[in-house]
């Protein structure tokens, strides 16, 4: 059988049931769907041109998020997002379970929010907080995986997803407030 | 000591709060934070709130799959590539 046969067959076998995850990841990095399948495609190139370097068995998934990063990096995060970012360092607040206590304490209210607001208040979280709370929220990673794909110590992963999680939530929750899903505390 | 303030039980168990629900903790650890969060009705109040939290993110963001003509196009970039080999 032929050298590029085999080399497509464990490509295709190793690699390509990961292509969801390498997509969702790529919407959420480039927050536009053209740029993305971009994205996604040049990825799976550059991955299947470099598969000779992959160990096989070993965390194909992870390989293919370092790929896809670099590859975002490189190319697209130059570009203009369509997003407005949210200032993280403005949420001083610990968590929106204080102003919920008496009235949900449970957190009912999220659900009520649908999907696509979710990820479009993802979407304007800053670079480095975002990518960490795609990879770990999103698609499940351990913060061992997280802190090598994205080049950082696992404390920066911690820390980053901390903040993340809390900015996010306190996003949701003004969402939720102003369509009226829950009454604001009065203070 | 016998005595820690409880606040400082109540910080920590914060400070891991999210390495627990997400089963980064040992064992141990974990162990620790259960124990505290059975005794401590305000931070298992907080728990199951940010558990829910937690859960609600993974559901709403999971649904989304890669586009099949994607993924066929994908699979036709990988035929092109056929014999050429590693070098571009
Ligand atoms: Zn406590």
């Amino acid at each position: 059988m032929p050298e590029s046969d085999t080399k497509r067959q464990t490509f295709e076998a190793e690699a390509l049931p990961h292509l969801d995850t390498v997509y969702r990841v790529a919407l959420r990095l480039a927050a536009d769907e053209s740029r993305a399948e971009d994205l996604v495609q040049e990825t799976m190139l550059r991955a299947y041109r470099s598969w000779h370097q992959y160990t096989r068995g070993t965390n194909a998934r992870a390989w293919l998020l370092t790929i896809l990063r670099h590859t975002f990096i490189n190319q697209y995060r130059k570009a203009k997002r369509a997003a407005v970012e949210v200032d993280i360092h403005q949420i001083e607040s610990y968590t929106v379970f204080h102003d919920v206590q008496e009235t949900d304490p449970e957190g009912a209210f999220f659900d009520t929010i649908v999907d696509d607001e979710v990820l479009r208040a993802i979407d304007t979280l800053p670079d480095g907080f975002r990518e960490t709370l795609i990879l770990s929220d999103v698609e499940g990673l351990a913060y061992a995986e997280i802190a090598t794909i994205t080049e950082v110590p696992v404390g920066t992963v911690k820390s980053r997803l901390f903040r993340a999680r809390q900015a996010l939530q306190r996003q949701l929750y003004d969402y939720a407030v102003e369509m009226g899903y829950i009454q604001r505390r009065e203070a | 000591m016998t005595d820690e303030p409880r606040d400082t039980d109540c910080m920590e168990v914060l400070d891991r709060l999210y390495e627990y629900i997400d089963g980064e903790l040992t064992p141990e650890r974990a162990a620790e934070v259960r124990r505290h969060l059975d005794a401590c009705a305000p931070c298992f109040r907080l728990a199951g709130f940010e558990s829910a939290y937690v859960r609600f993110l993974e559901a709403r963001t999971r649904g989304q799959h890669a586009p099949a003509a994607l993924r066929k196009k994908i699979l036709e970039q990988l035929l092109l590539e056929g014999s050429s080999s590693e070098s571009p």
